[in-house]
């Protein structure tokens, strides 16, 4: 069985469950590790985990910008710091500068949390190139009825034809705020089934890529190119 | 077992009538039973849960969709986590064999019951009840 990963999980200070608890559930649902993004304006991200999960817990941040150069700003703050950097998209400039800029590992929440926002083809085209992963939040799916769920549902149909198309990383995550708001790996190859995701695909976008992303593996490429 | 063939040599005509009745079952509809695990804010009930997957079943795949997936809650009962020590929802739900895939997206898109927030996995799948029990 390969090892799975969610990348985008909120966990204390930001949600007021503690990260051990956030990993004890986790690890029975069957993951080999998650990553803790809190939003970076809503907490100061702490730079140190709890020593006893610190080899399964990975430390990322969620960059959540109104404008271009904010998230410039923020992103040259958080390098280095922390082990994956994500960012909150949804508007369609701050999706573009993020997708521009190699440092980025994750664009979480492309078509905003309740699919408002729109990714172009020339963007993820972007994303191909500079390696970054197009994340499918299934919580959008999860906590919306009818229309919303709909949009949603469009949306990340269009979202996977086009990362199909320019090969660009795609990353399932949950998205949760909560012990209740996760899924098992298995559940979430089926929610990834309704928007038309395969199995083999769905199953690679949350073991062998994610793996991948905290890796770097596609990032030292253009590393070389800039030295 | 004793009292109901006695039973039956007694009202021996209408036995075979309902023999007669029981579809063949090379005609029967194949099925899969699924156990699932809940975790949940406060204790939930059957009826609640029950109402709560209907509901997710209609408003993912509509009516049509629900009809063929053919869900139907055998059981839900509580059980003491050997690691935690507190109380998860262990349940069976009988479904369509070819539909286990969809039931399981309907399951996980199941986020609260009466505002109480649950998580539901599955935890195994059979094609008899005994079988999803010990998986």
């Amino acid at each position: 069985m390969p090892n799975f990963f969610d990348l985008n999980v909120h966990a204390y200070p930001e949600t007021g469950v503690p990260v051990e608890e956030m990993f004890r559930v986790a690890k029975r649902y069957g993951y080999a590790g998650i990553a803790i993004t809190n939003h970076d304006d809503t907490v100061k991200v702490k730079e140190d985990l709890p020593p006893s999960v610190s080899n399964f817990v990975f430390r990322g941040v969620e960059i959540r910008a109104k404008s271009v150069t904010e998230l410039k700003r923020k992103i040259k703050l958080h390098r280095g710091k922390v082990s994956l950097l994500a960012v909150h998209g949804g508007n369609e400039v701050i999706n573009e500068s993020a997708l521009k800029d190699s440092r980025v590992d994750i664009l979480a929440h492309p078509c905003g949390e309740k699919g408002g926002g729109d990714l172009s083809h020339v963007l993820v085209r972007y994303a191909a190139e500079n390696g970054i992963a197009i994340d499918f939040n299934l919580d959008a799916i999860i906590h919306s009825k009818r229309s919303d769920r709909a949009r949603t549902l469009w949306k990340m149909r269009e979202i996977l034809k086009l990362v199909r198309k320019y090969k660009a990383l795609m990353i399932i995550t949950s998205n949760a705020q909560s012990i209740y708001d996760l899924r098992a790996p298995r559940e979430m190859v089926a929610l990834a089934s309704l928007f038309g995701m395969r199995k083999e695909e769905a199953v690679h976008a949350l073991s062998d890529i994610p793996e991948g992303i905290l890796e770097k593996k596609w990032k030292k490429e253009k590393e070389v190119e800039i030295i | 077992m004793k009292m109901k063939s006695a039973k039956c040599k007694s009202q021996n005509k209408f036995c075979i009538l309902h023999f007669a009745l029981l579809l063949p079952p090379s005609l029967r509809e194949r099925k899969r039973y699924l156990v699932f695990a809940v975790i949940s804010e406060r204790e939930i009930d059957k009826r609640e849960l029950l109402k709560e997957i209907r509901d997710s079943t209609y408003s993912l795949y509509g009516d049509v969709g629900a009809s063929e997936s053919r869900i139907w809650l055998i059981g839900y009962d509580k059980k003491k986590d050997a690691d935690t020590g507190t109380d998860v929802g262990v349940g069976i739900l009988r479904c369509a064999h070819d539909k286990v895939e969809e039931v399981r997206a309907a399951l996980a898109c199941i986020h609260s019951v009466n505002e109480a927030r649950v998580g539901i996995r599955v935890v195994g799948i059979s094609g008899t009840i005994k079988g999803a029990i010990f998986s």
